[in-house]
């Protein structure tokens, strides 16, 4: 069946938490001031998480083609999640982070998003 | 036996034996079942057909739950994400899955860029499954499964699982190699 080469990342998932419903994200209406401008100031962070499954060149493949970044960044990026777990593979405003989280969990890699700073 | 895909200026080409064509087409089938939504008993049919859905439970198959993870360490926001996305990924997953089945049934196997990445992502999702039920939590785990990489000496079901997890890994490698190769060099 031809040589295998299937270098996976390794695990470190981020433990899962018991689940409860939410408020949906608040209205222009109802926001307050000042939680208005949280919203726009504060940066998200895209983090993805390592796991023993995702191949190398998959997750590489992934951040080029979805975010555009040159190989270098891409491998970089890709190492530092093999490496130390987690990497931050964007930032930006809340609603971009949510696009990307979404469009990761598309092509199967663990991501999520958090405030920046949070961690 | 396979030969893997290759990227040509007809597009990414694999060429494959009747019966690998058959086991991917089930491996992309069962994993297609496995996400397909719980039907919900009590919901509006206005509500099913506009997509909207009340609190939706984080699954309780690991497989699953590593197919549509929590997008946030925060339980409300990946509630709330969930809530939002959860439809809307379980569809574009068996859609991806669905077109790599059909895209299956030519011989060769000619794929554009974005069925590529389609199949790729069907590849992920086989051996995200396999890799829940065959319990690769560890690169220790990984390097057992790594071990069993011929059909003939499969001596149980877990170990025929482990080889077809192999053989879809090494597919997945030659898609990404043969992928790689359509992004401009930099």
């Amino acid at each position: 069946m031809g040589t295998m080469s299937t270098t996976a990342l390794t695990a470190h998932a981020p433990a899962c938490t018991v689940l409860v419903s939410a408020a949906p994200a608040e209205s222009p209406a109802l926001t307050t001031e000042e939680e208005a401008v949280t919203a726009v100031d504060v940066p998200w962070n895209v983090v993805v998480w390592d796991d023993p499954v995702n191949l190398m060149s998959y997750v590489v493949y992934v951040f080029r083609a979805h975010f555009g970044y040159p190989d270098a960044k891409a491998r970089a990026l890709m190492l530092e999640v093999h490496h130390r777990g987690r990497s931050i593979v964007f930032t930006g405003t809340l609603e971009e982070a949510e696009t990307h989280v979404s469009a990761l969990h598309g092509y199967g890699l663990w991501a999520t998003y958090e405030k920046a700073g949070e961690n | 036996m396979a030969h893997g895909f290759k990227r040509t200026r007809k597009g990414i080409v694999g060429r494959f034996e009747a019966p690998e064509v058959r086991l991917l087409q089930k491996l992309f089938s069962d994993v297609g079942e496995t996400l397909a939504p719980e039907p919900r008993e009590e919901q509006d049919p206005l509500e099913a057909l506009v997509g909207w859905d009340e609190d939706v439970p984080e699954p309780t198959d690991p497989a699953l739950r590593r197919m549509l993870p929590p997008a946030s360490s925060d339980p409300e926001q990946a509630a709330e994400f969930r809530r939002l996305t959860d439809r809307s990924l379980r569809e574009r997953k068996i859609a991806a899955l669905r077109a790599s089945s059909l895209a299956l049934e030519s011989e060769p196997v000619v794929l554009t860029t974005e069925q590529a990445q389609d199949f790729a992502r069907s590849l992920n999702d086989v051996r995200l499954v396999l890799a829940s039920r065959l319990r690769i939590d560890s690169p220790e785990d990984a390097e057992r499964v790594a071990e069993l990489t011929d059909f003939g000496k499969a001596e149980s079901v877990e170990q025929y699982m482990g080889v077809v997890y192999n053989f879809v890994s090494w597919l997945q490698e030659t898609l990404m190699n043969a992928l790689l190769k359509t992004l401009p060099a930099r």
